[in-house]
């Protein structure tokens, strides 16, 4: 909220009382101090995710036949939570769509090109855009960092035909 | 600090007080804005669907994105299911309660279990305290029938 809670600004000062008064409106920095970082080659640690966690594609099915190469994809999410990309919290991730591609390495982030498209605004449809002939799709989950979880959530792979 | 009075207060010359007030009620135009085309729909039961027992309840949204409550991002928000019960006050927190299930973790289906009969299903989303958006993101209200 933007101007929820009400805003009290006092300033006083009397003369010999010097207060140098803070608004306190700025971030306070909470930037880590350098050199208590780990190794430069060091993975990020994938964040855990339950095993009954499971992705899906709602729409289209498997082996849909679309007229047309405009059509939205519904990706669907079980036991398990969306949050923007940048936001960690335990449970979530956001969803990645995988085009015509394998699953990329799972300890490193999801590559980010016209193969694997990613929703870190938190969104749960796409629309996506296909030339004419077969294409496969497949949702793959990742964290704040665009890494997969560990198991990855990840859906099965569908093969649809634009045509 | 929209609407704001300031008050400045001299005295003698040499204490100056400056306060700033702001409404004690949430205004309104605090509300998150959500674009015109932000669309939520009830993926399934379909209206006038017929379900047994303990059912699936998907949810669907377009040009509109998901984040779990308490995250506050613009054109986002969690998804809540109001059941039996019409579209709250917009201008406040949509109560948490048997009518009003809140999702704030993000998620975007849900099983639901109602005693056999007629019930409504709407879906209307809230910004990281809960609050609908504005314009509010609210899904057309279905009826369902528990056997
Ligand atoms: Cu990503
Ligand atoms: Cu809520």
């Amino acid at each position: 909220m933007i101007v929820r809670v009400a805003a009290f600004l006092l300033a006083c000062a009397i003369p010999g009382t010097a207060l140098a008064q803070d608004a306190g409106h700025g971030t306070h920095d909470m930037t880590a101090p350098d050199g208590q970082t780990a190794p430069g080659d060091e993975r990020p640690k994938r964040m855990a995710a339950p095993k009954d966690a499971r992705a899906y594609i709602i729409w289209p099915s498997n082996g849909t036949v679309i007229n047309g190469g405009k059509f939205w994809v519904r990706m669907g999410l079980q036991n398990y939570g969306v949050a923007p990309a940048g936001v960690r919290r335990e449970g979530t991730g956001h969803h990645h769509l995988i085009i015509d591609s394998e699953l990329p390495p799972l300890d490193e982030p999801i590559p980010n090109d016209r193969n694997h498209l990613h929703f870190g605004g938190g969104q749960t449809e796409a629309r996506v855009e296909l030339p004419p002939g077969q294409h496969t799709l497949q949702m793959l989950l990742g964290d704040a960092d665009h890494v997969p979880h560990d198991p990855p959530v990840t859906s099965s792979k569908i093969t649809i035909t634009v045509r | 600090m929209r609407s704001s009075a300031l008050v400045a207060a001299v005295a003698a010359g040499f204490v100056s007080v400056f306060v700033a007030l702001a409404p004690g009620a949430a205004p309104a135009d605090d509300r998150h804005p959500a674009p015109k085309d932000a669309y939520a729909y009830i993926g399934w039961p379909n209206d006038g669907e017929v379900v047994t027992g303990r059912f699936k309840v998907w949810l669907g949204l377009r040009n509109f994105g998901v984040a779990p409550s308490g995250v506050d991002k613009p054109n986002t928000g969690h998804h809540h299911l109001l059941i039996d019960v019409g579209v709250p006050p917009l201008d406040e927190p949509i109560p948490n309660d048997r009518n009003h299930v809140h999702l704030g973790a993000g998620q975007t289906e849900t099983y639901l279990e109602l005693p056999p009969g007629r019930h409504t299903l709407q879906l209307l989303m809230g910004d990281a305290d809960h609050v609908p958006h504005d314009p509010p993101v609210t899904s057309k209200k279905i009826t369902i029938t528990v056997r």
